[in-house]
């Protein structure tokens, strides 16, 4: 039931307060709880979701306080809720900043600078603006919302009726969190945090998504910073404190990166814990100690975290079940209907270059690539013509997979250019390239493990049909008929079908290798480079590889690097040859199984230019 | 506007300052390059480095004996560290090793308080530091003078090591591409546990030399870590001559803000670090595409 | 600024204020505060209000204490903790000692004082949660603690709202009892206008007049606020200000300002730092050669700051602060105070143990004063002290109804030579001890408008 955790989670939360009081809790730690809740869920978004660990969500938890706070206080706005309003835009804004600097780098480095940031907004926040931010004693006076207009108005008490607003709230942000994580734009966040190189290649602009996320994560922290300051009538200057993020940061891995409720679980067990450790006889100041020493342990061994383990044990039934239903569904369709599919429902997109009739698909026009002193690539020109099946052979070192990242200009060339159906196309990225159509199968598998077969085809088939940026957050990610047709007819064609709700990294490297060309292929390329497809495989797998390449060759433009001469010669109308990053030779099979310079490369003639 | 014997004042001091910050930052440097893990119980070592030095200094009253076995405290606390926590975390994602050297830090702090209490520690200054020096129209505490010598003889001892032994070779080969050096055949993993145990060394052996100037409590560690965070975002990832410059540029910004308004050193280190990003994104001595 | 939050139906308290007016108006043997004033007053304070009865009906009451126990201050949250935790088990056990406050029998009319101390972690924010959960939860009729004046205020701001009665904790800077003050917020620390006023005299007469000052100040409102008191206060002695060097927050190594400081000409050095940053800043200062060429002037002097930086630099050093223990020659109560808290703990008690102390029990004194736990009936009594002051630790004391300050003795000291020091915590010698009253500031420069009773 696809509603089922907003569901659950409005009963929960229209309950709890009557019955946690009597455990112990209150409504203000309740409070607390969603608050942090809240700022949590764009930052699961930012983290679970992106893979992007940011230190320094402080920084817009306060400055969304702090503007809220400020205006209301100095009575420049009056109206609680429109405030509110700013506060989250504010903090947008000052998200979008900081992000555009940030994303630019990944991994620690980006920790590091958000980190930095964060301190950054503490010090202006206490020094230079603290005739704003009242410094270090922050703004106190914050004043509550009211509900209706004028006479009738009725402001929210504290205590329950604030607890309720806290809680629509937290509702209406867990419902929107959702919604974002599976859209199509939550598809794209989660295949960068998988694998960011694929989810460029394939054609999604990840510098700007990671910016989107970013600043959603900012948003929800400036709302969450303008309730705090609410809620409890007023804004703390350690609000904007490493310590605030680094809180959050520890909250989300106890309950659970990457499950939207994780945050809240997290620091209710935190302040719950923190609470009560202090109550014990003798632990005192030695709380902090072992909760360190718990999320260390956590990290270590739990680092799925509670609700994370929760959902692993839960989804690993239903994998199963899945799978065996697919497998089901799979065995019992005859070979004969899957030829059909195949041929009918073969993934392509219209080309988006309309270029005359006659120019070639791709041309490589003296394509050098020099790295220092060594000449990987030396001046090799050649075309494919449309709807062609074209090999590119050579030795060991001959430079092959050096010019085929230059053919989607993964790698910039250091001279020489490649023209997509008479279009330039050197110098504007891989991710540009593959939107313009040009598509590759990698030599060594370019997966995303964590994710299904199904999901990671749906990350391809949503690159063209969205284009390279799109922020569809409200929409189902499964909702786009055609992507949904497309990711079926990826499937079918390289015969995973049966699998389709596995998780990759379970998979036999045949079926990985399979699903490799089924990704290039879903993203419906009208050229479509494949580079060592063959690789790994046994003879069986071959066969059946070797029939499914021309077979996608009847209806595209191919390129194809390989060792398996066989193949080649069976597959490829022209073949170029490369030998020590120049070309060599070209022609069709039989000249250059009768070209004498091809053998001797092959076989080692051409001394002077021998290696070692 | 300052005078210029206060500007000149302000940039010698800002040598001292950075010096400092150049050595705190280049043992975060060589864990970062080497290792990929970003240690954020940095400052916390650190802090571990001047109480290291403060108890040794109960029992007896050499200042260099307190070095010695401050260092070898450090050391010892570095392979411990290494062996038992980050081992684990090699081939974890680089998020799982911040989180769990962000752990590590709040025990450390933790334990501390717990041991010493929250109290501020005393270190003195060593009898061969006392008192100031002249020089030319500036006073300077001659304590201070011999930390940057002392800062530069430990730093160029680190350089020494990395770019002219084997062992630092295979660590700034490591630091290149780790597994190749694996598959060379060298033991990565005895190289990665000294490389992890000299970064930790580094940063305790800066909190022993800072413990007589500034207060020695559980809390110290918190505002280094970060601004050598800054630093080697300026200098550049991995990179010990990056960490060496950007401390020294840190050092002269914050000082050299402060004669014209002490309120805004921070803010103006802050400042740079942004305008490099959008500059430089690598840093002064990284590598573009490094991480 | 402090508009009501809730429209609740007004009481009238029109006909209570007359009350107490008229009670003050009369000679002060017949105005006795207390007798009288709750069965006066009782028609008209509301039944419910806060934590009141719900909080006073049982066979004991909740104080709710938070304190910095992990973080940058936690020395002195740890001291104040120990002050709290003796007035407490005093008070229940009825001890001779607290019978001179003025209590009588054991606990607060009869019941046993329970309390709960959380860890503030040095952040307001945090204390401001533990408060509300002791208020939601338990019921708490007296919050306090705070080391730092951020804290305070928030506290004070928090009491004001929930109604519940904030005995103030550590808190020096001005707008505690300035423009951040609140009806429900009571404070016995001397403020920095009245710390500074008490020091100017004891400065000029010691280290002369027209002198040149060289300050160091670390930015936030409360290091501002002694600032300004602090120059306000030695103008008049021809003192000018040679430099002023604001430091950011979080710094250590105050090198960068210690050069202005020491080039600046200055022949006083006034360091305004508090805490770590004090320690740091003094022994950097000597390393610089400033305390040399210059004396040394702390207006608010940290409570083991003299412990940390060592006699040696305090040693001719003016300053002043709430409370050192050999005031207990002069004060019989802060004699009983002193000995049971060594008896206990094995040290002088400081400052930050002493307010803690002194503040719980000026609140029980109220309370069995008012005999009842009503929080407008308590705090109307301490309004009331001025006619009937307390007998305390600081010989006679009370709060001035307009800005809840507590209008008590200021001691100025000095700093011993380590040579005369008769025990590890003897660090001063007790110059004056200032008189409260000439030191307060006027009330329409306090900034001051009090908030309402319910």
């Amino acid at each position: 039931m696809k509603l089922l955790p907003e569901l659950a989670l409005a009963a929960v939360l229209a309950v709890a307060p009557f019955v946690l009081p009597h455990l112990g809790g209150s409504y203000d730690l309740m409070e607390r709880v969603l608050d942090w809740g809240l700022l949590g869920l764009g930052f699961d978004l930012l983290f679970g979701w992106t893979g992007l660990l940011s230190f320094g969500q402080a920084a817009f938890y306060g400055a969304g306080g702090f503007v809220a706070a400020w205006l209301l206080v100095n009575n420049i706005i009056g109206s609680v809720w429109i405030a509110l309003f700013a506060g989250t835009v504010a903090a947008g804004v000052f998200g979008l900043l900081v992000g555009y600097l940030a994303v630019r780098r990944i991994g620690i480095y980006f920790a590091m600078i958000t980190l930095a940031f964060g301190q950054m907004a503490y010090f202006l926040e206490n020094s230079p603006l603290s005739d704003y931010t009242g410094g270090e004693n922050g703004l106190p006076g914050v004043p509550v919302p009211s509900i209706g207009f004028g006479a009738s108005a009725f402001p929210i008490a504290t205590g329950l009726p604030m607890y309720w607003l806290l809680a629509a709230f937290f509702l209406a942000g867990f419902i929107l969190a959702r919604r974002i994580a599976h859209s199509p734009f939550g598809v794209v966040l989660r295949a960068i945090k998988e694998n960011t190189a694929r989810a460029a290649m394939i054609g999604h602009s990840v510098p700007r998504y990671k910016l989107a996320a970013f600043v959603i994560a900012a948003l929800y922290a400036g709302l969450a910073g303008g309730l705090l300051g609410v809620f409890q009538s007023y804004m703390p200057p350690d609000a904007f404190a490493l310590d605030t993020s680094g809180q959050l940061v520890v909250q989300t891995v106890i309950g659970g990166v990457g499950t939207l409720i994780g945050p809240t679980v997290g620091a209710a067990v935190w302040l719950w814990l923190r609470d009560n450790l202090q109550a014990l006889p003798d632990v005192g100041a030695l709380w902090k100690l072992i909760l360190g020493v718990v999320f260390i342990l956590l990290v270590t061994f739990l680092r799925r975290g509670i609700c994370g383990e929760i959902r692993y044990r839960a989804m690993r039934g239903r994998h199963a079940a899945a799978e065996a239903a697919a497998q089901a569904d799979g065995a019992s369709r005859p070979a004969t209907q899957l030829r059909e599919v195949r041929a009918l429902a073969m993934p392509l997109t219209a080309p988006m270059i309309q270029a005359q009739p006659g120019l070639p698909a791709l041309r490589a026009i003296d394509l050098s690539r020099h790295y220092g002193g060594i000449r990987a690539v030396d001046e090799v020109s050649f075309e494919v013509p449309r709807n062609s099946i074209h090999a590119v052979i050579g030795p060991n070192g001959a430079g092959k997979s050096t010019l085929f990242k230059m053919l989607l200009d993964e790698v910039t060339p250091t001279a020489g250019e490649v023209r997509l159906f008479g279009q330039r196309i050197t110098g504007l990225g891989a991710t540009r390239t593959s939107q313009l159509g040009i598509g590759k199968s990698n030599q060594l598998n370019q997966l995303f493990l964590e994710l299904t077969v199904r999901e990671n085809l749906r990350i391809a088939a949503l690159a063209r049909r969205r284009g390279s940026f799109r922020v569809d957050i409200l929409r189902a990610a499964d909702s786009i008929a055609e992507v949904e047709r497309q990711i079926e007819a990826a499937m079918t064609t390289v015969e995973l079908a049966a699998r389709a709700e596995t998780p990759v990294h379970v998979l036999a490297y045949g079926e990985k290798r399979r699903l490799e060309i089924g990704i290039a292929l879903a993203t419906g390329p009208n050229v479509l480079l494949l580079d060592e497809p063959l690789a790994g495989m046994s003879p069986a797998e071959r066969i059946s590889t070797r029939a499914l390449i021309r077979e996608i060759g009847r209806s595209r433009t191919l390129l194809i690097v390989e060792h398996d001469m066989d193949a080649i010669f069976e597959l490829a109308e022209r073949i170029t040859v490369l030998y020590d990053g120049r070309w060599l030779a070209e022609g069709t099979p039989e000249e250059i199984q009768r070209n004498q310079a091809v053998q001797d490369a092959y076989l080692g003639g051409l001394h002077e230019h021998e290696p070692a | 506007m300052p005078s210029l014997p206060l500007l000149l004042s302000q940039a010698f001091n800002g040598l001292a300052l950075g010096s400092l910050l150049a050595l705190v930052s280049s043992g975060l440097t060589i864990i970062l390059g080497t290792l990929g893990v970003l240690n954020f119980a940095h400052g916390a070592l650190f802090m571990l480095g001047a109480y290291a030095a403060y108890a040794t200094l109960q029992v007896t009253d050499s200042f260099l004996l307190a070095l010695l076995a401050g260092g070898g405290f450090m050391l010892l606390v570095g392979v411990l560290m290494e062996r038992i926590l980050v081992r684990l975390f090699y081939h974890r994602p680089p998020e799982d090793q911040i989180l769990v050297t962000f752990g590590a830090g709040i025990v450390l702090v933790e334990a501390v308080r717990a041991v010493f209490g929250g109290n501020n520690q005393r270190v003195p200054v060593p009898g061969w530091g006392e008192g100031v020096t002249q020089l030319g129209f500036l006073i300077y505490p001659t304590y201070r003078l011999e930390l940057i010598g002392i800062i530069a003889l430990t730093l160029g001892v680190l350089w020494l090591v990395l770019y002219r032994t084997s062992i630092g070779l295979v660590v700034r080969a490591g630091i290149e591409d780790a597994g190749m050096v694996g598959i060379l055949g060298i033991n990565v993993r005895r190289t990665f546990l000294l490389v992890f145990a000299l970064g930790v060394v580094a940063a305790g052996f800066a909190g022993m030399l800072y413990a007589p100037i500034v207060s020695v409590n559980p809390d110290m560690g918190g505002s280094f870590m970060v601004e050598s965070f800054v630093v080697i975002v300026i200098g550049g990832l991995g990179s010990f001559p990056g960490a060496v410059a950007g401390g020294l540029i840190a050092g002269e910004i914050i000082s050299i803000t402060s004669a014209f308004d002490s309120a805004y050193s921070e803010v103006m280190l802050y400042a740079v670090m942004a305008l490099l990003l959008v500059v430089r994104p690598q840093g002064l001595f990284g590598t573009e595409g490094r991480v | 600024m402090h508009e009501p939050r809730a429209p609740i139906a007004r009481r009238r308290m029109l006909q209570a204020g007359i009350g107490l007016a008229g009670g003050l108006a009369l000679p002060r043997g017949l105005a006795r505060p207390g007798f009288g004033l709750a069965e006066a007053m009782a028609q008209d304070l509301p039944a419910k209000l806060g934590t009141y009865p719900d909080g006073a009906s049982g066979p004991s009451v909740f104080v709710g204490i938070t304190t910095p126990l992990t973080g940058p201050y936690s020395a002195d949250g740890k001291d104040a903790q120990l002050g709290y935790e003796l007035a407490i088990a005093e008070i229940n056990a009825g001890s001779a000692a607290v019978a001179k406050w003025g209590l009588s029998g054991k606990g607060v009319l009869g019941k046993e004082i329970k309390y709960a101390v959380a860890d503030s972690e040095t952040k307001p924010n945090v204390a401001v949660q533990a408060q509300t959960q002791f208020i939601q939860r338990n019921k708490a009729i007296m919050i306090t603690g705070s080391v730092s004046s951020a804290t305070a205020i928030a506290l004070e701001e928090l009491a004001q709202r929930e109604k519940v009665l904030n005995m103030v904790g550590l808190s020096g800077s001005n707008d505690t009892t300035g423009k951040n003050c609140q009806r429900y917020g009571f404070r016995s620390q001397p403020s920095a206008y009245m710390a500074c006023k008490a020091l100017g005299p004891v400065v000029a007469k010691g280290l002369g007049h027209g002198r040149k000052a060289a300050y160091l100040v670390p930015d936030y409102s409360y290091g501002h606020s002694v600032f300004d008191s602090f120059v306000d206060a030695v103008k008049q002695y021809g003192w000018t200000t040679a430099t002023q060097q604001v430091v950011p927050l979080g710094t250590s190594d105050f090198s960068s300002a210690l050069l202005n400081i020491a080039n600046s000409g200055a022949d006083v050095f006034v360091n305004i730092a508090f805490g770590a940053d004090s320690v740091a800043s003094t022994k950097q200062a000597d390393q610089f050669g400033v305390l040399k060429k210059m004396k040394l002037v702390v207006p608010n002097i940290s409570s083991f700051q003299a412990k940390e930086v060592g006699a040696a630099l305090m040693q001719g050093a003016y300053g002043t602060f709430d409370f050192w223990w050999t005031m207990q020659d002069q004060y019989p109560l802060a004699k009983d105070f002193v000995e049971s808290f060594v008896a206990k703990h094995n040290y002088h008690p400081r400052w930050g143990a002493h307010i803690g102390y002194m503040q719980t029990l000026l609140w029980a004194a109220s309370v069995e004063r008012a005999k009842s736990f009503h929080p407008i009936a308590v705090i109307k009594t301490l309004e009331a002290s001025k006619a009937d002051p307390y007998t305390t630790s600081l010989g006679k004391v009370w709060y001035r109804a307009e800005d809840h300050q507590l209008v008590r003795p200021v001691p100025v000291v000095i700093g011993k030579a380590p040579g005369t020091m008769r025990n590890q915590d003897d660090f001063f010698d007790v110059l004056d001890v200032v008189p409260g009253e000439p030191l307060l500031p006027p009330i329409e420069l306090t900034g001051c408008h009090m908030g309402t009773y319910s």
